[in-house]
């Protein structure tokens, strides 16, 4: 498996210069009140669906910069999914990163 | 000598004789010759024998398309003979031989192929179960290909590797893919092209065959020498192509100079990559082999492989040579052999009509018999080929014909193995009789032969077409001109319009010929031995039975029957398969799909996937220091560590230095990082279990870091060195991956703060034991005395005259002792004043080992070896790290640890003390990774285990079941490192044995 990877900094690299951060499940919960249930969904769980996602990378052969984009999966390619999508998640801003 | 004249077509060198061994016989060949043609040239006719059967077999292709053109060269088996470079002193082998190639031991197996049908391994063996073993052991004895000498040292050479980007890569350096090169790099810049073979030309290279009123090897020179000329374009020949990968990665191998006819210098194999925007595939056609009785008799051969023996190597195929084949080129070859002066006793084509006029009337005119509608039946002859039996395929009388070759082929198929790695789709064109590509994946463009194309101008025409294709795909256009809009907009109308040119061009020369639709000749008998696939003997029988147990497709056909399975792949069966399962279903041949193309599709040595050998790691600057003192060096992790001073590898004089008085440790590798700005203390809260505002200036905290499920993942210790910066060490392990971590687990807060590996940048040197003080005062002024300088302290000080050092005051070892932190390029001279200032103590290095052994007897965990994944902070006895009350921080491990706590029977760290008989000498006690059992029930494992000479006795840190090993309770360790197992006794006790007060290290 092998494919390309647009860093927001560094343009189109390849996918050995990245590291893979899971798709995009929103920031770490507040710990107040939250259960192991709500905890482990949150830090375990993933969808899996062969659909583009929004995923975090990180290049850590280059500028060291987390960031998200969209990104199919099936097809290893770049892919934003329709911009209205029926689950009401339409793309968010890529590079948002810190 | 068998050899023609010489002509301007061979590659090899007349005057320039190799000799080498085959089979214990010395033989001659000459400079270029492949293996196969110095062999066939200096007789040999077998040289292997086929997997199932044990048939002779040998010369059938020259291009490595499977098992039968397989030796041993030099004790290496499997190369292939047809593509392997003869070089003086090789000593060749038959392959999958009991005996001589000649009279082999197993070739009995042949008359038993009625009791050995299609899926007779999976069939018959496994009832009943328990004779399984039995059979497994026969059956592996004689299957595999070729045999490894295990004790044998092979050189493997210089293997190398080279990792290259393109715009367009072209595969193939035939006419079709010169001529897509040369266009494409009209536009863009960067252009690769992958040529198999040593030289460029594809089929043009040897065919003297005037089109246009010149010869079309004068083309091929022609394109070659623009291609070469071109500074856009690099050329690898000799350079087979393995795959395409995701995104159009392309990769392969290359045979150097050292591989590629004896040079001294160079390589002798590289793997390379080419990371390319497009791709042009023009990887041409392979040959349709025809079946018939006995197809795979040695003297049956490929159309191009009696061509190319005399055409490229100057051997004279055969004395009498029958064609059984079905197209205009295998005529053209049978017409050139002639000219040469080779016997061609007849040439039958199985097509009835469309034989090229031209080449029919030169062949009647060369007194040769032509025989259209005709194919072979059989062959006769045991070992080689006596005659062939030549039929009409619409039925009629056979006719016999002596000779010692058959030329033999049903036509031609694409070369789909580039495309369909890339992911092509394919259909069957009755036309042609071919399955050629119907769908492709972006930024791939087949050209030439692939297409079914065969008019030569037309293959020509089709590579320009996919060439100015790839270079406008990979963007040729967004590069090209100043960026204007004007001067793009005309750049674009050029592209536009060549292309247009281009397309028009192929528009009017010739399609693709129609093709022969015979898979067989006229056979009479069931086909018990007409071969579909030679690799795994698969035959016309075995692909009957396969449809009559309903294994009726070609991907089903290739598990039950093996069809494919074999070196060769899909290239001999390929096509064949689909057609013969169309036949004997009574099914359209478009119904049904070929079976998957899977890398790799040349085999490359292992050799050249392992590569050079790399042993990357990082040298601490004290590397040559250590080395001179006698270091014995590992590797840990990135870096190579001194892990011993001497042969005596359980380091007790190193340690009882340390402990009795003094010792100097080269810890470079440490993980250092200092984090500053506004928002740090918010990141070491987020990142580190334990409550980081405690963290004070002037003092070292011991912190560690956990994961979302509650795994320690680091530890290490924190210091405040300023308001809003801090200066904190990590293990050496996770130096590597600390950056990431921290801004991983702050990617959403948008807080201002910096970090930075200073891992690389500063040395590190622990000064260790009861004189440590006394030496390191020796050479810095600073107040080291216990008030001004106590125990987890730090300080910043200056060391020599001019040093400046960070100083913490910490004791991994258990002992009073100091770790300096400074510039890396001051480590020699820093090292050298300590050496100095202790030589009166007697002060000496110690390495990885002692000091782990030494951290061990003291309780001190190392992550990864005391911790695993099943693991938590509370496990290890380390919850106390863990500040509880903090919510607010999000801490990354905190939910885990809470939900966690309560949980009982998980693993918890205890110590162990041997018993005193049994743990005496250290190899009389068990190794580290013994099991620890009770009662015959394993409750854990050990984590260390040593003889310690402080303690006088055997200690463990294990990982035990909690509740299953209470303080005082005895256990037993169990292990088996195959000299039988053995069991120790032993006694749980408190992980910290060596002065678990700890005043040692306070003092
Ligand atoms: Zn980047």
């Amino acid at each position: 498996m092998t494919f390309r990877i647009t860093c927001p900094v560094c343009g189109s690299r390849d996918v050995y210069e990245f590291t893979y951060g899971g798709h995009e499940r929103g920031p770490r919960p507040a710990q107040e009140g939250l259960s192991a249930e709500e905890h482990f969904r949150w830090a375990q769980f993933r969808t899996t669906r062969a659909e583009a996602q929004e995923e975090w990378w990180y290049h850590g052969a280059g500028c060291g910069v987390w960031f998200s984009m969209w990104r199919n999966p099936a097809t290893n390619r770049e892919e934003r999914p329709e911009p209205v999508d029926a689950r009401g998640t339409g793309p968010t801003t890529e590079g948002d990163g810190e | 000598m068998n050899r023609l004249p010489a002509t301007p077509t061979q590659k090899i060198d007349h005057d320039r004789r190799i000799r080498f061994v085959f089979a214990g016989r010395q033989l001659e060949g000459l400079k270029a010759d492949t293996v196969a043609s110095a062999l066939w040239a200096a007789g040999v006719r077998t040289w292997s024998r086929s997997f199932e059967y044990h048939r002779p077999r040998g010369l059938y292709d020259l291009e490595g398309e499977g098992a039968s053109g397989l030796v041993s060269i030099d004790g290496v088996p499997n190369r292939s003979a047809g593509t392997t470079l003869l070089e003086r002193g090789m000593t060749i082998a038959a392959q999958n031989v009991s005996g001589s190639p000649d009279r082999d031991v197993y070739g009995a197996l042949d008359r038993f192929d009625r009791w050995m049908p299609a899926g007779f391994y999976y069939r018959l063996f496994h009832r009943p179960y328990r004779a399984w073993p039995f059979f497994q052991d026969r059956m592996r004895a004689l299957a595999g290909l070729g045999r490894l000498d295990v004790d044998a040292r092979h050189d493997p050479g210089v293997r190398t590797e080279w990792y290259m980007n393109a715009d367009v890569a072209v595969v193939g350096g035939g006419a079709a893919g010169m001529s897509a090169a040369l266009a494409a790099a009209e536009h863009v810049d960067r252009v690769c092209l992958f040529e198999a073979r040593p030289w460029l030309g594809g089929h043009l290279d040897w065919r003297v065959r005037e089109v246009g009123g010149r010869p079309l090897r004068e083309r091929a020179i022609e394109l070659a020498r623009q291609v070469a000329g071109h500074s856009s374009i690099r050329v690898l020949t000799h350079a087979p192509v393995t795959g395409v990968w995701g995104e159009n990665l392309v990769t392969g191998f290359q045979v150097g100079p050292r591989g590629d006819g004896g040079a001294t210098e160079g390589y002798d194999e590289r793997h390379w990559e080419c990371r390319a925007h497009t791709i042009v595939v023009a990887t041409g056609a392979l040959e349709r082999p025809l079946v018939f009785e006995a197809n795979d008799r040695p003297g049956v051969m490929q159309v191009d492989t009696a061509w190319r023996l005399a055409r490229h190597y100057g051997v004279r195929p055969g004395e009498q040579i029958v064609f059984s084949t079905a197209d205009d080129l295998a005529l053209e070859a049978a017409a050139d052999l002639a000219d040469l002066g080779v016997q061609i006793v007849a040439v039958a084509d199985a097509r009835p009509e469309g034989l090229d006029g031209e080449l029919a009337a030169r062949l009647r005119d060369l007194g040769v018999e032509l025989m259209p509608g005709s194919a072979a039946a059989a062959v006769g002859g045991r070992r080689g080929v006596t005659g062939v039996e030549i039929a009409p395929l619409e039925g009629g009388q056979a006719r016999s014909f002596p000779c010692d070759v058959v030329v033999a082929a049903a036509g031609r198929q694409p070369e789909i193995g580039v495309l369909s790695s890339a992911g092509a789709g394919f259909e069957y064109s009755a036309h042609a009789a071919a399955f050629v590509p119907k769908s492709l994946p972006d930024g791939v463009f087949p050209a030439g032969r692939v297409l079914g194309l065969t008019d030569v101008e037309a293959i020509e025409a089709s590579g320009v077409v996919a060439g100015l294709n790839a270079a406008t795909a990979c963007g040729a256009l967004a590069r090209s001109g100043s960026g204007d809009g004007e001067s793009r907009d005309a750049d674009e109308r050029a592209l536009g319009s060549a292309i247009r040119d281009a397309e028009g061009r192929l528009a009017g020369l010739p399609g693709p010929a129609a093709g022969s639709g015979h898979v067989r000749g006229p056979m009479t008998g069931k086909g018990r031995k007409a071969f579909l696939d030679y690799d795994e003997d698969g035959t016309w029988k075995n692909a009957a039975q396969c449809v009559e147990q309903g294994f009726d497709v070609p991907e089903l056909a290739k598990r039950f029957g093996n069809f494919g399975l074999g070196p060769g792949q899909y290239r001999v069966p390929g096509q064949n398969l689909a057609m013969a399962m169309a036949e004997l279903t009574g099914r359209p041949v478009g119904d049904i799909q070929c079976t998957t193309v899977r890398p790799p599709l040349i085999p490359p040595s292992l050799a050249t996937l392992v590569g050079p050998g790399h042993d990357v790691h990082k040298r601490t600057p004290l590397h040559e220091d250590q080395t001179a003192r006698g270091a014995i060096f590992r590797q840990a992790g990135a870096w190579k560590r001194a892990r011993y001073f001497s042969d005596d590898f359980s380091c007790r004089e190193e340690i009882r230095n340390v402990r009795e008085n003094v010792g100097l440790l080269d810890s470079s590798p440490l993980g250092k990082f200092r984090v500053f700005g506004p928002d740090a203390l918010r990141a070491l809260q987020r990142v580190y279990i334990s409550n980081m505002t405690a963290v004070g200036e002037g003092r070292c905290k011991y912190a560690a870091m956990c994961n979302d499920t509650g795994n320690i993942i680091d530890d290490g210790v924190v210091t405040r060195v300023g308001r809003d910066d801090f200066y904190f060490t990590t293990s050496s392990n996770r130096a590597g991956g600390t950056v990431e971590w921290f801004r991983y687990h702050t990617r959403y807060d948008g807080w201002d703060y910096n970090l930075v590996n200073l891992t690389d940048n500063l040395a590190s040197i622990n000064i260790a034991g009861p004189n440590a003080r006394a030496v390191l005062s020796r050479v810095t002024d600073s107040d080291l005395s216990g008030g001004a300088f106590p125990y987890m302290g730090y300080r910043e000080i200056q060391v020599g005259d001019s040093i400046p050092a960070r100083c913490l005051r910490l004791g991994f070892v258990g002992e009073l002792s100091y770790e300096l932190h400074f510039l890396a390029s001051y480590a020699q001279h820093v090292w050298d004043l300590l050496m100095d200032a202790g030589a009166e103590f007697g002060i000496g290095p110690f390495g990885l080992e002692a000091q782990n052994c030494m951290r061990a007897e003291k309780g001190h965990i190392i992550i990864g070896t005391e911790s695993e994944q099943r693991v938590t902070l509370l496990d290890i006895g380390m919850g106390w790290m863990w500040d509880r009350s903090d919510t607010e921080s999000r801490k990354v491990g905190a939910p885990a640890l809470r939900a966690c706590a309560d949980q009982t029977d998980r693993l918890k760290l205890v110590g162990l003390r041997l018993d005193d008989t049994a743990g005496r000498k250290s190899p009389e006690g068990p190794a580290d990774g013994a099991l620890v059992t009770a009662r015959e029930e394993i409750l854990g494992y050990v984590c260390t285990t040593r003889y310690s000479e402080s303690l006088g006795w055997r200690y463990a840190l294990a990982l035990v079941r909690d509740g299953r090993a209470e303080r005082g309770t005895s256990v037993e360790l169990f292990q088996d490192l195959g000299d039988g197992p053995r069991r120790f006794a032993a006694m749980v006790v408190p992980p910290h044995f060596y002065d678990p007060d700890g005043a040692r290290l306070r003092g």
